[in-house]
């Protein structure tokens, strides 16, 4: 890319920028800067920057006389209109005079390497679809961390499908047995090549070889392709995918994905308007995975499987009383109070457990992506929880129901030695499910707030004032005359009160065995980082150490299989490699770099900045 | 003059609140259940548990009861005219319904029975707890409001609501008082107790023990649920009475009667189970019976009129003393000790466990790599 100017003493330059491998073929000769260029270049690059070499060079007047009217030959051929420019600029970008190299620190946003990082560390896999150039993505894809100096890279650029299909066979080959495993590979893929890869007959081929890599980049793809692959991956890999992006190409993709999130600002709200969740810069990801979302997964888990718990418990009962009832169908307890179960009763419990419920604190959950593995795996909601849930609401119905009948048998229960009634009986049973089941959420409950003490304690107490205030509305209100003189009665009973000591706890003991063992034999990550948070320890340790992988032999071993492939384009990327030459503006694109410099005029003064 | 204030406010900021309740940092206890902390409070609940279970089990160890069934073959008829072609009064019942048949029968108290005695009547195989049996009444009826004909009591009531005449087209019937399931099966058993001196070879004679017959419903139905109307004119008793509800009492005269027949409340309470009892009478603790029912032979006289054998239920008289925690019923106590045990078997168990096996994954790690030679 040059510009040809004449200065104001009538002389002609011709200046140029590009990449330091182009530029120092055409340098003139001997120049004194060319060696100590080369070493900031390499140093610009190791630091991550994207570099360019400048030069300049003096043309002759009447060799650019010459020249111009070949170039505008050029421009006007009919044939062959780029090679013949490119052949004229090859003319007069000679015996350049090297000034220097330019470095340019492409920033990405905040918090953006950190958050890929964790992502890795989460064990989820991160692929960039971007429909920048190759080397600008390969570059992002460096500077993010998401490949390492250390990984092999891939590079799949074909032009039709035979030499696409014959590459991703020789890569799954080369592979062999630790295909889908972890390697330490990382795969760039353009667009081109991805019509063919997305085909069907190579499409599984494509997918085995992208899940067997760390990290997948692809880039020119075009916002269709963004959406295919997104669907290749939900729907032959069965993983759950979630779509990042900011503009409106990403869109589709945003759409496709389990999870669709979009970022607001730079780009406008398309995206953000398209996805379920919205969030204004990248690393804001972090959050939203690693505390939100793992603590959504929990709390969701709990609160389905404690909303079963809770109403088999009560109903099961029914099913009891009836084998006493000669199942006639007559319902224990009165249908208003147990119209009311679900409404009043037991309706805080599981708001405290689906809104406030911190299975472990945010900064643990940020600082160890690693707890997040327990929710990718169905680790707290599958069939075999589910049922295991369902049999302890069966126990309790059971003790629950039982242990009051027994207790109940003689009929006398006062010292007066008056008797119950089948209410009676029902509302005692009705009072302990309550209290059972309300001291249950509280078990199931990792961090007991405020709301959740109001919503346990609160609840029981709303069941005692409101048993007592029913009991009084006959006959001033047409409403439960079986309920009259019930709650005097039965707080009035020894009984009911030496069974709330007991029957509750009785229920409850195999709940609190069972948790006990568990973090006595099976202790899990978690617990023990909450048991050391507790303690006011760092739990950084303990996390490295239960964490830690075995370097993998394997990714030296397929190292040494892959630097003998001989893609072409691979070397010279190594070659390119260290001395960080990409520059992102379009060479051929909608707006020609010529115009865009004659855009603006020079003499006129530039307005101060910001 | 410009005005000082500025026109135009900052522009509001869509930033949420920082509140500890909207950004989820509510401060919270955590309730880790380590080894450490649930441990001893499982022994704690044994050692609490299980005085408490041996105090409620001696509760009702110290409470005398005595059952004397009397549905069949002890309750042999005493009229001569039965007897001779009837064994029992079941029997009899069973051809003659509706008719009453008297019996007696001898018990003997082992010990004393003192403090309050009280009388019941158990039932067996009777199913008060059904469905439709218990929707069967009209509280409203109950409670004193005027109802005029059968049509207008609860429709749940039928089919004793009322008596209809077939031979008037649409009649609505006169009410029965009062109506429903419930109070058509009222027991009408009768029962006394005397206590025999001497043998009965030898012309003993026998202590009548007075009873009492009210203070043996809920205050709060006996206040609240059954008041009398005005008056019973215009209705009829249930199917299965003998006498009008106005007459349930004859030895008193309004207090006991009607709806506010205590027999009749503590009836229509029914009861949970299909083995039931419901509290019949109080034994008056005058005379010789000051302290309690001493020792010795009782006679039981029934009169008997309730037919369960159809059914197969049986009939029972049932004597005992009360503490505060009510009959005679060891469970709770039992229970008590019971899960006193368990409770510190499992701490102990957990205690044993802990020690054993109870490594963290990271001791774990540190064994392997102090024990291991490379």
């Amino acid at each position: 890319m040059s510009v040809i100017v004449r200065m104001p003493d009538g002389t002609i330059k011709l200046m140029i920028k590009g990449a330091d491998t182009v530029i120092y073929d055409r340098l003139e000769g001997d120049q004194p800067f060319k060696d100590i260029t080369i070493q900031h270049l390499t140093d610009f690059a190791n630091l991550g920057l994207r570099t360019l070499c400048v030069a300049v060079t003096t043309i002759a007047p009447d060799f650019y006389d010459d020249w111009k009217e070949l170039y505008f030959r050029a421009s006007t051929s009919i044939q062959n209109r780029e090679k013949k420019l490119e052949e004229a600029a090859e003319l007069i970008e000679r015996n350049l005079q090297l000034l220097g190299a330019t470095a340019i620190e492409d920033r990405l946003q905040d918090g953006v390497i950190e958050t890929i990082s964790n992502l890795a560390k989460a064990e989820i896999k991160t692929w960039i679809l971007t429909g920048d150039k190759q080397e600008t993505a390969v570059n992002i894809g460096y500077s993010c961390k998401l490949f390492t100096q250390s990984m092999v890279l891939l590079i799949i650029n074909e032009t039709d499908i035979d030499s696409t299909r014959e590459c991703l066979t020789r890569h799954v080959n080369e592979f062999g047995e630790h295909l889908r495993k972890e390697n330490e590979v990382g795969l760039v893929i353009d667009g081109q090549t991805l019509n063919f890869a997305l085909s069907y007959d190579c499409c599984q081929d494509f997918l085995d070889v992208a899940m067997s890599c760390k990290g997948v980049i692809c880039c020119r793809v075009s916002p269709l392709q963004k959406t295919e692959i997104v669907n290749l991956i939900r729907y032959r890999v069965h993983a759950i995918s979630l779509a990042i992006g900011d503009g409106a190409n990403d869109v589709g993709m945003i759409q496709a994905a389990h999870v669709g999130v979009g970022i607001s600002g730079v780009e406008g709200l398309q995206a953000a308007c398209a996805s379920d969740y919205s969030i204004a810069q990248f690393q804001y990801l972090n959050k939203l995975l690693f505390v939100h979302g793992a603590w959504s997964y929990h709390r969701l888990t709990k609160l389905i499987l404690y909303s079963f718990y809770k109403n088999i418990c009560l109903h099961l009962i029914e099913f009891w009383f009836a084998i006493l009832s000669g199942f006639s169908g007559q319902v224990l307890f009165e249908r208003w109070t147990l119209g009311f179960y679900n409404v009043l009763f037991t309706a805080a419990p599981p708001f405290a457990l689906g809104l406030f419920d911190r299975w472990c604190s945010a900064e643990a959950m940020l600082r160890f992506p690693v707890l997040y593995k327990s929710s990718q795996n169905s680790e707290f909601f599958n069939i075999r929880i589910f049922w295991l849930w369902c049999l302890n609401s069966v126990f309790h119905s059971i003790l629950l129901f039982w242990l009051v009948v027994l207790a109940l048998e003689q009929d006398v229960a006062f010292e007066d030695g008056k008797i119950g009634d089948y209410l009676f009986l029902g509302n005692m049973v009705y009072t302990y499910v309550i209290v059972v089941v309300c001291i249950k959420a509280g078990f199931e409950m990792n961090a007991w707030t405020w709301v959740c003490h109001v919503a346990i304690w609160g609840s029981i107490v709303f069941w005692f004032v409101f048993f007592t205030v029913y009991c009084h509305l006959w006959p001033t209100i047409d409403q439960a005359p079986e309920m009259v003189g019930m709650d005097v009665n039965v707080f009035g009973c020894g009984i009911f009160w030496i069974g709330l000591f007991l029957i509750p706890l009785t229920t409850l003991l195999r709940d609190v065995m069972w948790k006990v063992l568990h973090r006595i034999m099976f202790k899990s990550i978690h617990e023990e980082v909450q048991e050391l948070e507790m303690k006011h320890e760092d739990p950084a340790k303990m996390v490295i150490k239960a964490t830690r992988k075995r370097l993998t032999e394997t990714a030296r071993l397929l190292k040494n299989v892959f630097t003998r492939s001989t893609n072409r384009m691979q070397e010279v990327q190594s070659e390119m490699q260290p001395r960080g030459y990409a520059f992102s503006q379009e060479e051929h694109g909608v707006v020609l770099q010529s115009e865009l410099i004659r855009a603006y005029d020079t003499t006129v003064e530039k307005p101060e900045g910001l | 003059m410009e005005s000082s204030s500025s026109t135009d406010d900052k522009p509001k900021s869509r930033r949420p609140k920082d509140t500890r309740f909207k950004q989820q940092k509510l401060p919270a206890w955590q309730p880790i259940m380590t080894a450490g902390t649930v441990l001893p409070a499982f022994v704690a609940i044994g050692v609490v548990f299980i005085p408490l279970g041996v105090a409620l089990l001696i509760t009702s160890n110290s409470v005398q009861e005595i059952v004397v069934d009397y549905t069949l073959e002890d309750c042999r008829p005493s009229g001569q005219n039965i007897s001779r072609n009837y064994s029992t009064c079941a029997a009899f019942l069973e051809q003659n319904v509706g008719q009453i048949c008297n019996c007696v029968i001898e018990f003997t108290l082992d010990s004393d029975f003192l403090g309050d005695v009280y009388m019941y009547y158990g039932l067996t195989n009777f199913y008060q707890n059904h469905r439709r049996y218990v929707r069967s009444r009209d509280d409203e009826q109950l409670l004193g409001m005027y109802k005029p004909t059968a049509n207008s009591l609860n429709g749940d009531c039928a089919p004793y609501r009322g008596f209809y005449n077939s031979s008037i087209p649409g009649d609505a019937g006169i009410p029965y008082a009062p109506c429903g399931a419930i109070a058509n099966s009222l027991f009408n058993d009768t029962l006394t107790i005397s206590l025999v001196n001497g043998s009965t070879v030898n012309g003993s004679t026998t202590h009548p023990v007075t009873l009492i017959n009210t203070g043996i419903a809920w205050s709060t139905d006996v206040n609240s649920k059954f008041k009398n109307p005005d008056s019973f004119a215009g209705t009829l008793p249930p199917p299965y009475w003998s006498k009008p509800v106005d007459q349930l009492d004859p030895n008193s005269n309004k207090t006991n009667n009607g709806y506010e027949n205590e027999d009749l409340i503590v009836w229509m309470r029914t009861a949970a189970l299909p083995t039931f009892r419901k509290l019949y009478r109080r034994i008056s603790r005058t005379g010789q019976f000051a302290q309690g029912l001493p020792a010795g032979t009782y006679q039981l006289q029934i009169s008997y009129a309730y037919p369960v054998t159809p059914f197969g239920g049986k009939k029972q008289m049932i004597l005992t003393t009360t503490s505060w925690l009510g009959g005679k019923n060891p469970f709770l106590g039992i229970a008590y000790i019971v899960v006193g045990s368990i409770s510190i078997l499992i701490g102990v168990t957990f205690f044993v466990v802990h020690l054993k096996w109870g490594h963290r994954p990271i001791d774990v790690i540190h064994d392997i790599n102090r024990r291991t030679a490379y």
